[in-house]
């Protein structure tokens, strides 16, 4: 029985359209998609890299937050004013104008603070650890990264600089 | 065959001067546009630190030294006093309020638009915003006087058992400015990331410069998975932060149209206190831009006379629905025909600051419009500042002309008293001088341009010949 021993690789592209190319080209070759990675210093979406839609946890989790400011700000409301009760005039405890407001604002608050939370949880942040990377990206070059058996590694390498690969090197874990 | 040939030189200058016009056709290499950032940050000349230290010392002075001079003597060093319990310190917190609203209208409802102009400028109007804030949470915390006691705010249970009443406005206003400054603040920082990463790549080792871009980068890469988290977040960001915007000045105006005072009690307060923010932050935005465009090194290639004209044309169209409300609140209030009503409209225009209410009109009004109609003229750069100038110092005297002067007339004419501020002047210059301050600050650290934002728009942008014409086209790219 033979072990195979994987290498990472790292493919710099100047520009989109080579980085897509590759990336057709690496599944011919038996590269599947969760092996591969796209880098790059603008966004490009899924569709225009012929990649499988990404996975996002950020709308669930700002749906999640603003339901968690929505029962905080109902406890502002209601709950608060019974424990501390003011009793202003005839004016009653508990009023709808206010009720809204405090509902609102923390409903919101939970929202965007939620949303803001969600990229750092899903995106690993912060994280500055040693990380495969080069600093020609955010340059505007698109690097592919990717990892493939060491023994088809030379012919992967050539597939890429075919394709217009401006450098193709073992990834290496860098300081950012 | 002549004729080929001449249709041709026109066909290739009409594609120059269209590439010379807008941003989003002249792309350069994004190596290229970093480079340019990164320079427009490091070169600063001696002026920009004899500036920088002047507004140090008035900072130091007005605003720490005379708020310092104030709790050390008390709130009567300040001209508060009855009936105008609301100065200058509530002028400049809605006045503050406002010019931060303009961060938001460009950055979310033009990205919500999808307004391409938006693109190089959206940082800069999104600082405004954050330290607009700042400058508002100074001024309602020198209006509270004990400063120091001002977690009585906050639903804390303390060791006098208050606890703040819900039903008061200035516990929303409270909510409101808190949610706002956050969340401003957040959807400033996440665009920011791939800019700080930008900086960090191009920063050497070894300084402190790269010890703050790392630390700030969070470890930005720019992976797929990054990108999706962000644009996702972006997207949620730019539509949630619209009412909160909204919903921030409609709590400012209700602290005076929820009160059964003559002059305030208006249901039609909430939009026009809106409306007037953007007016004022419009106005902020236009003045910020002309001296980042002429003061900063390469800010001519990213920001172009068509940014001006369109910010322009929003100026104008702000300050025709600006007017729109201005005369339907004083339409009815004036026909209302109530006594005391009457008597403020009146002290407005004829009493000692008469002066304040015809500069308001002839500055948010009949000025914008007399110049912004003209396509030439609002694009130019240092003309729309004067417009942006004259603006603001039109809104701030509405605020004046709300707050300290309309309590000034009341249903009680024995405690009629001219407001006559004291400290409170010292102080606000004080927070002008801390906005420029900071934003000076921030304009050495911060990439100000979002390079990514406008390479983006660049990849999205193209010519396509329709028949004999080239014109300009845009592809759907988010």
């Amino acid at each position: 029985m033979t072990v195979t021993t994987n290498i990472s690789l790292l493919a710099v592209f100047p520009d989109l359209e080579p980085a897509a190319d590759a990336i057709d080209r690496l599944r011919t070759l038996g590269v599947p998609d969760d092996q591969m990675n796209v880098i790059s210093g603008t966004p490009v979406t899924e569709a225009m890299l012929g990649r499988p839609r990404q996975w996002t946890n950020v709308p669930r989790l700002a749906l999640g937050g603003a339901l968690a400011g929505m029962i905080i700000g109902l406890f502002l409301a209601f709950a608060t004013p019974s424990l501390y009760p003011i009793q202003v005039g005839r004016q009653g405890i508990i009023s709808g104008p206010p009720t809204v407001v405090v509902v609102f604002e923390m409903t919101m608050l939970g929202l965007l603070l939620s949303t803001f939370l969600g990229v750092f949880l899903d995106s690993y942040f912060p994280s500055y650890r040693p990380m495969h990377y080069v600093p020609e990206i955010s340059d505007g070059k698109f690097a592919v990264f990717f990892s493939c058996p060491q023994e088809d590694s030379e012919k992967i390498t050539k597939a890429m600089t075919a394709l217009g690969a401006e450098k193709v090197e073992a990834a290496e874990a860098q300081p950012l | 065959m002549a004729s080929t040939a001449t249709h041709h030189d026109h066909e290739q200058d009409h594609i120059a001067h269209l590439r010379e016009k807008h941003l989003m056709l002249d792309p350069l290499p994004r190596g290229r546009m970093n480079e340019m950032v990164m320079e427009s940050m490091h070169d600063t000349s001696w002026k920009f630190w004899v500036v920088f230290g002047i507004l140090s010392v008035i900072v130091a002075v007005f605003l720490f030294g005379a708020w310092g001079y104030m709790i050390a003597n008390g709130l009567g060093v300040a001209g508060v006093n009855r009936p105008s319990y609301w100065g200058i310190f509530l002028v400049n917190t809605v006045f503050w309020i406002g010019i931060s609203h303009a961060g938001t209208f460009i950055s979310a409802i033009l990205r919500v638009f999808k307004a391409e102009f938006r693109r190089p400028f959206t940082r800069a109007a999104e600082l405004m915003t954050t330290f607009g804030l700042v400058q508002a949470g100074f001024s309602i915390f020198m209006h509270m006087g004990r400063v120091w006691l001002s977690y009585w705010l906050m639903p804390i249970p303390n060791q006098r058992g208050l606890w703040p009443n819900f039903h008061s406005p200035l516990s929303w206003d409270l909510l409101a400015i808190t949610t706002y400054l956050l969340s401003s603040t957040m959807y400033l920082f996440l665009p920011l990331i791939p800019d700080l990463a930008m900086a960090r790549d191009r920063t050497p080792d070894g300084t402190w410069q790269k010890t703050f871009y790392r630390v700030l980068a969070l470890g930005f890469r720019g992976t797929e998975g990054e990108w999706t988290h962000l644009r996702h977040a972006m997207n949620i960001f730019a539509f949630a932060i619209i009412p909160v915007m909204f919903s921030v000045h409609t709590i400012v105006s209700w602290d005076c149209a929820a009160a059964t005072r003559p002059g305030w009690n208006s249901t039609i307060f909430g939009p026009y206190f809106v409306v007037g923010a953007l007016h004022s932050g419009m106005g902020a935005v236009a003045m910020v831009l002309a001296v980042v465009q002429s003061r900063m090194k390469h800010m001519k290639y990213f920001i172009r006379g068509e940014h001006f004209d369109a910010l322009g044309m929003l100026m104008l169209l702000v300050s025709m629905t600006w007017a729109y409300f201005f005369f339907n609140d004083y339409m009815v209030q004036w026909y209302g025909g109530d006594k005391w009503t009457q008597q403020l409209l009146h002290f407005h225009e004829a009493g000692p600051l008469g002066w304040m209410w015809f500069a308001m009109l002839i500055f948010n009004v009949a000025i914008p419009w007399a110049t912004l109609w003209n396509k030439k003229w609002r694009s130019n750069p240092w003309l729309l500042f004067g417009v942006g100038l004259l603006i603001n110092f039109g809104m701030w005297f509405e605020r004046y002309i709300i707050i300290p002067i309309s309590l000034t007339i009341n249903r009680m004419p024995f405690t009629w008293r001219m407001y006559t501020p004291g400290v409170e002047i010292y102080l606000g210059i004080g927070t002008v001088a801390f906005f420029i301050l900071l934003y000076m600050g921030a304009s050495r650290l911060i990439p100000l341009i979002p390079v990514w934002e406008v390479q983006e728009g660049q990849m999205a942008h193209s010519l396509k010949k329709y028949g004999r014409e080239t014109v300009v086209t845009i592809s759907e790219l988010e």
